[in-house]
């Protein structure tokens, strides 16, 4: 007999923390960098949440696509986790981003290319959760077509610092890390990747939960109305 | 083919455009709510009268004032189709949807138009500015800053016909999304407006931009209308 | 430094709220699930 889900749930929750845990070590070790100091390792969370909040509007964006042209329901559920995981990994994105900036900038916030597009992204993202929940009766559809019309930022996220001058670090800054500081990059980013995975599953679970709660209460009603 | 759709399309915006000459509702409505806009901007910023600022502010509050009544239009001109349930007529007759949202557009994009020639008059007596120093752009950033939000503004707003928080949501859902729009447009206009400018060199890349989003909602919204709209 | 520590110390509550409000909540459905399969399972005869 398998482990119930929810405790299967708790241990990949578990083995995706120990990797973070792993990570954080890891960029504890790692050695400061040489202009900026110990500000720098904020790099190491904050590059992994941007990423995540466009895999999130990617992800949402396609299940959406599903969802509105194929009427698949389980595009539908991804499309929702995966906006509510951009809100959640946005959030981290746009409070780390301006604790650096006021370190290497000077200032929180500037009006820059990029800095916009994530907020606008996030927005979106947000959006997206209110018309899912407020929209009325065609909310469902509503909503697809913002993640759709949201996807359309995505690429302007990533390619931002290149179209416009900016003062943002150029997306070329990864490869240019230095050996110590690379591992620890990129086990971040493994997990925080793999955090996003169980986060999304998890959701997805209680999705699908919520679907089955319905079905259940109308048969349960057809049965009670057949009894009496 | 083609030929069939322009047809549907102009039958479509020629409906709404009759409609709004007969009452001119919402032409009058939007042009005096746009004014107001203009003039609470211009009582709220009137202690900062910094000259070099000028330009910039002329042309937020040009692209604010038509964004805000824009929504006003997009409520409007299709809040008359859920009367008397008149979309359901539209949506089964054998117009194409994507004719119906084609249509739509025309209608929206030709209000707001006329909207912001008043508006454009307005800001340039009360924020002095050069607002006519280079007429053939300023037209030029108008039509396509306004084709961008009524192309995405439509879908919205279409979609949420039915809803009862409508009037909350459609700036809450539209406004994030042409965001980049109004940014290139308020760019391109500031520019434009500011008699220091060097050159025009900014104004050609926000107007490229604005193009290029232009394309992508325009290809979206005829994408998309169908399945947002009459899906179940 | 201690920015350092903010934006950790932000990222790693918000994950660890957003894992506990799902958890929970995935919890309480699983049980209004499990209660709705007994009642059913009570009205067949």
């Amino acid at each position: 007999m398998p482990a119930p889900k929810s405790t299967r749930f708790l241990a990949a929750c578990a083995a995706a923390f120990a990797l973070l845990l792993l990570a954080c070590l890891a960029i504890g070790a790692a050695p400061p960098e040489a202009t900026m100091g110990v500000v720098q390792k904020i790099f190491y969370f904050h590059v992994p949440s941007a990423w995540l909040l466009m895999l999130s509007a990617l992800v949402s964006a396609g299940g959406s696509l599903a969802y509105l042209f194929r009427g698949s329901e389980r595009g539908d559920r991804v499309a929702l986790a995966a906006a509510e995981l951009g809100v959640l990994f946005g959030l981290c994105v746009l409070v780390s981003g301006p604790l650096w900036a006021k370190a290497a900038w000077g200032a929180y916030w500037q009006w820059e290319a990029r800095l916009t597009s994530s907020l606008l992204l996030w927005l979106m993202m947000v959006a997206y959760l209110l018309a899912r929940r407020y929209g009325g009766p065609a909310a469902r559809r509503l909503a697809a077509a913002l993640a759709l019309f949201a996807a359309v930022d995505i690429p302007l996220v990533y390619f931002s610092v290149r179209f416009f001058r900016s003062i943002h670090p150029q997306t070329t800054v990864v490869s240019t890390l230095g050996p110590g500081m690379r591992g620890a990059f990129w086990l971040s980013l493994a997990a925080f990747t793999g955090l996003w995975f169980v986060l999304l599953s998890v959701r997805l679970a209680a999705e699908k939960a919520q679907a089955e709660i319905v079905e259940l209460e109308i048969l349960l009603e057809q049965a009670e109305e057949e009894k009496s | 083919m083609t030929g069939n759709f322009l047809r549907h399309t102009l039958l479509v915006a020629g409906k709404d455009l009759r409609i709004e000459g007969r009452s001119r509702e919402v032409l009058y409505t939007m042009a005096f709510s746009a004014a107001l806009v203009v003039l609470v901007f211009s009582f709220a910023l009137s202690n900062a009268a910094d000259p070099a600022q000028g330009p910039i502010v002329a042309a937020g509050v040009l692209w604010a004032a038509t964004l805000l009544t824009g929504t006003v239009a997009l409520g409007r001109v299709l809040d008359r189709e859920r009367e008397n349930e008149a979309i359901r007529a539209l949506l089964l007759s054998p117009v194409p949807r994507s004719a119906i949202y084609a249509g739509k557009l025309i209608a929206v994009f030709l209000l707001m138009l006329a909207v912001e020639v008043a508006v454009v008059v307005l800001v340039s007596v009360l924020f002095s500015t050069e607002v006519f120093a280079h007429p053939g752009y300023l037209a030029l950033v108008l039509m396509l800053g306004t084709l961008g939000f009524a192309a995405t503004g439509v879908v919205f707003s279409a979609a949420l016909l039915r809803s009862r928080s409508r009037d909350a949501l459609l700036g809450a859902l539209l406004f994030p999304i042409v965001i980049p729009a109004l940014l290139a447009a308020s760019r391109a206009t500031a520019c434009m407006f500011d008699p220091l400018a060097p050159d025009l060199q900014p104004v050609l890349f926000w107007l490229r931009f604005l193009f290029a989003t232009d394309v992508v909602y325009i290809a979206l919204g005829l994408w998309l209308f169908e399945p947002v709209v009459c899906g179940d | 430094m201690t920015q350092v520590a903010l934006a950790y110390g932000f990222i790693w509550l918000a994950v660890f709220g957003y894992v506990f409000l799902v958890g929970r909540r995935l919890a309480r459905l699983q049980a209004e699930l499990d209660d709705l399969r007994r009642r059913i399972e009570r009205q067949k005869p």
